[in-house]
């Protein structure tokens, strides 16, 4: 591409020398791989984290460093590490960044200096998170959820050090990052789209980037006046949170405040962050599915239109989360409907993805293995998450293992298969090779089958009445022996699918430099970052000339074509 | 060779600056949204008691519609390519915007001297509050307006189309918008 190309009247950015390039660079296929990388190496942490926990619940005090306290901070820091630094992050920052300008047809993101900071940021934001690993008092050991009054109470680990204020300051410095990702998102998707792109032949995973960006820009704002009203109350002692609370025979400084405010600001945030994270998974697997069955998705406008109304809906059902918090019945009953209905339109999507696999030509290839093993743990997931949604039955299992099955299930699991799904699809186009095959499929059948034993006995766990965040089950006679044998059967399973993840790592380090090449469309896909000069592509994605689109994403055995599939930018008169 | 990242497909003929702004603007409605209904709901306890809310507040509104003003001429010299009417405008807006952030610390002075400290009651908690993040996103545009106006006396041509102008003058508006809100809320409440 010539050195003149010009964006808004603005020369496009051109990178000087190796830190440029690599480092503070502009060009959103750099940025992607600088998200993924940090959210990799930060979500690697969170997993070490959660296998010092199932030590614990699984083999009790074999490990004495592992205390009361440590537990906790293992199980805060494990939580937000997944949901915030590592899924949030690596859907929105890595295969954002990396799709959205590619699959459009547009040189870069609408602003990439912004698009640079806010890589930046969010590194800033993880090192802040990081630091509190090495505070004298610790990480906060407060629950992800933060709740006070007990999250900035002395007693609760991290609670009288830096610890909270480092969890409070960095999700606060992690929103601003993600709301200058966001708005660049926005920007790019409603205007950088390539000629004949309208919004209707937009592939769906742009769609689901594209309405999970607008979720996050209008929820997280929640978090971040709750994390500063908290911060008020834990530094300058205000009430905004905070009741009348005594200790020790005395009334501290506090008083008149509400921890269900607190409850509502998280929640407002907490439950679309359930679709921040969904939704990008929803189209990474409508991607798959279509390319590996070689066959149009099924729906797509129905597709589309249910994307829209599960990102509306999310707003709405917040408080299913609280329903042991105290509440009106009716709101209660609002809430249960509106958590119902939800999952209509989520259903339709898994509906319209079983109708594209039927009578398809489906390859068992690795994304494809991915594909079918995300609708079995989200369908578990889905399933089990409308036995909470209903106030009678959510009563008697909140705070048990079921809800920690369920939610690993639906959020946790079935969004990194698809995570999984969609790097192995997308490696070639990063770096012209393909992953090692048989290290793949290892990786994927213990990843599978292991997180399915891992989270499908909680269920049963949790159905005995055994709560979470306990740190030891050994003094309660409720508890049956069964759980502790089922717990250590979890833990082994914990630590062999923690160990399978450094296959997946080395696959994707040595397959870099020794994989098979790829070729320019490997996977024979009809979408446009196929469709590059180069593979991989270059700065500024296209060449010398944009790319027009005359047809929808999803053009699989198209009659009358040779090939089986036909690619955006070919025009009727060109198909043979 | 097409040597344009913009690309043919555009939402509703807007530009890019506006969709961000225009988001931006989105983001941070919903921000004081949050704090708003975070205020109504505190309220409604025992231990609140409303701050006074001191007069000089009507003198800062002032100085924001000015502002404001300023903004809207500039604007308008743009779009007459006069740039001295751009300067003026930009220095005024930019000026009274300042006036404005100062004055709301020179309020809070007052209120302390009083004995309103924000630690008292959570309605001064909320006052200090409000305001100072009020104050925060006015000092995020004064930023911008920095920029744009350093660019404007170096007379860069992409700055004084009316668009860039125009989407500072938007900020400018907004602001006061939400500042008009929040000030109604303090003083009906």
């Amino acid at each position: 591409m010539e050195q003149n190309a010009m964006y808004e009247g603005q020369p496009l950015h051109h990178p000087k020398g190796w830190w440029g390039r690599y480092v503070f660079s502009q060009d959103h296929k750099v940025i992607a791989l600088q998200y993924i990388c940090v959210a990799l190496a930060i979500g690697l942490t969170g997993m070490f984290l959660s296998l010092l926990m199932r030590m614990q619940l699984g083999f009790p005090g074999l490990f004495e460093s592992i205390s009361a306290g440590n537990y906790y901070q293992d199980v805060t820091m494990h939580g937000m590490i997944m949901v915030i630094y590592l899924l949030t992050a690596l859907f929105l920052g890595g295969f954002g960044n990396y799709l959205i300008p590619l699959m459009l047809g547009s040189r870069d993101m609408a602003f990439p200096f912004v698009n640079m900071l806010s890589f930046w940021v969010y590194f800033l934001s993880v090192i802040i998170l990081v630091c509190s690993f090495f505070v004298e008092s610790g990480p906060t050991g407060a629950g992800w959820t933060l709740y006070p009054p007990q999250s900035i109470l002395e007693g609760t680990p991290g609670a009288d050090g830096a610890g909270i204020l480092l969890m409070l300051g960095s999700l606060a410095v992690f929103i601003i990052a993600f709301t200058m990702g966001g708005l660049n998102y926005i920007t790019t998707v409603l205007q950088s789209r390539a000629k004949g792109m309208s919004m209707m032949r937009m592939p769906l995973i742009i769609w689901c980037l594209f309405l999970a960006t607008f979720l996050g820009l209008l929820a997280f704002p929640a978090l971040l006046v709750g994390a500063i009203m908290l911060i008020f109350d834990r530094v300058l002692e205000t009430s905004f949170f905070m009741p009348e609370i005594f200790k020790g025979g005395e009334v501290l400084d506090y008083g008149g405040g509400s921890p269900v405010l607190f409850q509502h600001l998280f929640w407002f945030f907490g439950h679309p962050e359930v679709y921040i994270i969904a939704l990008p998974a929803f189209g990474i697997i409508s991607e798959l599915i279509s390319c590996h069955a070689r066959k149009n998705i099924f729906g797509y406008n129905m597709m589309v239109w249910a994307l829209i109304a599960i990102a509306g809906i999310a707003f709405i059902v917040w408080a299913h989360h609280m329903y042991v918090a105290g509440m009106n019945p009716y709101l209660g009953f609002f809430f249960a409907t509106t958590t119902l209905i939800i999952a209509v339109p989520t259903a339709i999507k898994v509906y319209n993805w079983v109708i594209t696999l039927w009578n398809a030509n489906i390859k068992m290839t690795v994304p494809m293995l991915y594909c079918l093993a995300f609708l079995i743990t989200f369908l578990i997931g889905g399933l089990t998450g409308l036995f909470l949604g209903n106030v009678a039955v959510d009563v008697p299992l909140s705070d048990t293992y079921f809800v920690v099955g369920h939610f690993h299930m639906v959020m946790a699991v079935s969004p990194v298969l698809a995570l999984y799904g969609g790097l192995v699809h997308w490696y070639p186009s990063v770096t012209g090779r393909m992953l090692d095959d048989r290290l793949g499929k290892i990786h994927f059948w213990i990843t599978f089958v292991g997180t399915y034993l891992i989270y499908f006995p909680m269920h049963y766990i949790g159905f005995l009445g055994v709560p979470r965040r306990y740190y030891s089950n050994e003094q309660y006679d409720f508890i049956p022996q069964s759980v502790n044998d089922l717990n250590q059967f979890i833990t082994v399973c914990a630590l062999i699918v923690g160990a399978a993840q450094f296959i997946f790592l080395y696959n994707l380090i040595v397959s870099a430099y020794r994989g098979e090449e790829a070729g320019s469309n490997p996977w024979g896909a009809c979408t446009l970052e196929w469709q590059a000069l180069e593979s991989p592509p270059g700065h500024g994605n296209w060449g010398d000339q944009l790319p027009v689109v005359y047809r929808w994403p999803y053009d699989y055995g198209l009659p009358g074509a040779t090939a089986d599939f036909v690619p955006q930018n070919v025009p009727d008169e060109q198909i043979t | 060779m097409d040597n344009t990242v913009n690309n043919e497909e555009r939402f509703m003929g807007l530009t890019h600056g506006q969709v961000f702004v225009y988001t931006l603007m989105t983001v941070i409605s919903i921000l004081f949204l949050f704090i708003t209904n975070a205020y109504l709901f505190r309220m409604n306890f025992e231990d609140w008691r409303s701050v006074p809310v001191p007069s000089l507040l009507w003198v800062n509104t002032g100085s924001l519609v000015l502002a404001s003003v300023g903004m809207a001429w500039a604007k308008s010299g743009a779009k007459k390519t006069n740039l001295q009417t751009i300067k003026v405008g930009l220095a005024v807006g930019g000026l009274f915007a300042v006036i404005f952030v100062w004055g709301q610390i020179w309020a809070w002075q007052e209120l302390t001297t009083l004995g309103f400290f924000l630690t008292i009651n959570p309605a001064n908690t909320f006052f200090y509050l409000i305001t100072a993040l009020h104050a925060l996103h006015v000092l995020g545009g004064v930023v911008a307006w920095f920029y744009v106006t350093l660019k404007t006396f170096k007379q860069d041509a992409s700055i004084l189309k009316p668009e860039s102008i125009g989407l500072l003058g938007a900020y400018w508006h907004y602001m006061l918008l939400v500042w008009v809100m929040l000030f109604g809320l303090l003083l009906t409440t």
